[in-house]
């Protein structure tokens, strides 16, 4: 067995099933799998320690800057309770985490039905491209938060308002990307695909389609970031619920450990769909990134 | 033995691109006339620019041409056909796809009337022929550069097409790579019989595949000499080839011929 082990790749025949061993479970292996989680944890945790001995020992204000501790105590409690049935205000971060959570969902969605088909419409024809480029990029350009007061006039303090800036956050990214993908396929692949006998249906399908994808996930990718400031801001602009709303009440109420709570409930939900974006690229598109393997 | 009726037929071929910016039209190959045998190897040779990857591109279907014609077996060339393959410097391999689907690629754009389990033992005696059994699985980036061509000659071989068309396709692989897999296509073409038509820059690959060598000048790429190539088969694995004096002077010819065109390209025109 050592033997085999210490020879060359070379000596094995291509048809050899010796030729790819199995490196098994080594304590090595399983250290360099870990080895990323681990760090991260130890930093983390050796972060929110130093916050709360600063705090506790620099004597701060806690209007100013809560202890990580109560920090954390206001979170479990915001996740675990929620509002009784019929109650006009709810304190409950669950419950505007939902809110807030629901609507970039659906505004996501839609911006995806709206700028997947676009992009790849506007790459695939020059026409269509001709056509829509202008407003595109006039509306890409802009900064979306300059919408948020002629939407409220439109749609009022409405889930609707909120959902449609989510929407005009995120359609950009998504339909620029797939734009932009449909347009640098590699024309060597195409030529192939060409001279191999695919008519332009195959060629789409089969070639410029599959070649985008990454680049529609990586538009999403963006449009989670986008899509989450149009939350925020649409919450903090006009509404009575939402993670955004939450924000600017516990701050209005001098309840900064809660103001903590939400910004750090936004971080872990916007690195968690951004990491599933990017997890899901490597998954969909190995060879776009090697090294990660 | 009587000669047979050439296969590759290019009839005072002219191409020609638009360069729009320029409001001006680039000729890239003018009245090219050649004959091509069938199972003879023809490889061009030429400086950058000079039109070589047009020429092969007219006879594969993929470019336009602007006037003359270009005719395989007497019928005109409108566009690609499954009797015709293409082997790409870039390899040219869908990175989604397995090495087994990515030979399979031609059965899936044409409609052949092969049977499944016909096409399953082709893409086996392909990938069998390029020696790549065991990696149907794999996906391109796993594979060295060497190895990824072995599939496009793969995937080019699937269709058993009586043309095999390559643009420079050892250029971006290393030099002994590069060896081995000249010996490779030697021994594959001289297997299959097929008619193959070689982009190269490399004038000792083109004598040691070609029966002909064209050399083609700089822009407007023009026939400027064909060199007829004598040496026998198997010439890659015969060191007698590359140590005779016939190889040397042939190559010193060659590598005049080109030089020429060569520094017209530097300067520029």
């Amino acid at each position: 067995m050592a033997a085999t082990k210490n020879k060359s790749l070379q000596q094995f025949d291509t048809d050899d099933p010796n030729r790819i061993q199995d490196i098994g479970w080594t304590f090595k292996e399983v250290w360099r799998r870990a080895r990323g989680t681990v760090v991260v944890s130890i930093n983390l945790i050796t972060f929110f320690i130093l916050w709360e001995l600063v705090v506790i020992y620099a004597d701060i204000n806690p209007l100013f800057l809560p202890k990580a501790s109560e920090m954390f105590a206001e979170l479990w409690v915001g996740l675990t309770t929620r509002a009784p049935e019929g109650a006009v205000f709810s304190g409950s971060i669950l419950d505007h985490f939902l809110h807030s959570f629901n609507n970039l969902m659906f505004g996501l969605a839609l911006a995806c039905l709206i700028g997947i088909p676009g992009g790849l419409l506007m790459g695939g024809n020059k026409y269509i491209e001709a056509i829509l480029s202008p407003y595109v990029w006039a509306l890409a350009s802009l900064p979306r938060i300059a919408l948020v007061p002629l939407f409220i006039l439109f749609l009022g303090f409405t889930t609707k308002m909120q959902v449609t800036i989510i929407v005009i956050s995120a359609v950009f990214p998504i339909m620029i990307n797939s734009w932009a993908g449909v347009k640098t396929t590699e024309k060597s692949l195409l030529a192939a695909a060409r001279v191999f006998g695919a008519n332009r249906v195959q060629l789409y399908v089969k070639v410029v389609l599959p070649y985008t994808l990454p680049f529609i996930i990586s538009g999403i990718q963006q449009g989670i970031g986008r899509g989450l400031i149009g939350v925020v801001i649409a919450e903090l602009f006009g509404g009575s619920s939402g993670l955004g709303y939450l924000i600017q009440r516990s701050a209005d109420t001098f309840n900064t450990a809660m103001t903590f709570a939400v910004l750090l409930l936004l971080i872990v939900m916007s690195l968690s769909l951004i990491n599933f974006t990017r997890w899901l690229e490597a998954y969909v598109a190995p060879w776009r990134n090697v090294n990660h393997i | 033995m009587i000669k047979n009726d050439p296969i590759i037929v290019a009839n005072d071929l002219t191409i020609a691109y638009e360069l729009h910016r320029e409001r001006k039209k680039l000729v890239a190959l003018q009245n090219i006339n050649l004959e091509v045998d069938p199972g003879e190897f023809v490889v061009l040779v030429g400086p950058s620019g000079c039109g070589k990857t047009s020429f092969i591109n007219a006879i594969s279907g993929l470019v336009p041409k602007a006037s003359g014609s270009v005719t395989v077996r007497g019928s005109e060339v409108t566009g690609p056909g499954p009797d015709r393959a293409m082997v790409f410097q870039d390899y040219a391999l869908l990175p989604w796809r397995t090495v087994e689907s990515n030979v399979r690629m031609p059965f899936e754009f044409q409609d052949l009337g092969i049977s499944e389990a016909e096409k399953n033992k082709r893409v086996k005696e392909c990938l069998e022929l390029v020696d790549l059994t065991g990696f149907e699985k794999s996906f391109p980036y796993e594979l060295s550069g060497g190895m990824k061509q072995r599939v496009g000659i793969a995937r080019a071989l699937i269709t058993s097409p009586d043309i095999l068309l390559a643009d420079e396709p050892f250029a971006a692989i290393d030099a002994m790579t590069r060896e081995a897999m000249q010996a490779e296509m030697e021994r594959i073409v001289m297997e299959t019989g097929q008619t193959c038509v070689f982009i190269t820059h490399s004038i000792d690959e083109a004598i040691l595949l070609g029966d002909r060598v064209i050399v083609i000048s700089y822009r407007p790429g023009k026939i400027k000499e064909v060199v007829n190539v004598n040496f026998p088969r198997p010439r890659m694995n015969n060191s007698d080839v590359k140590t005779s004096k016939e190889y040397a002077e042939l190559r010193d010819h060659i590598w005049n011929l080109v030089k020429d065109e060569a520094s017209q390209t530097n300067r520029g025109e």
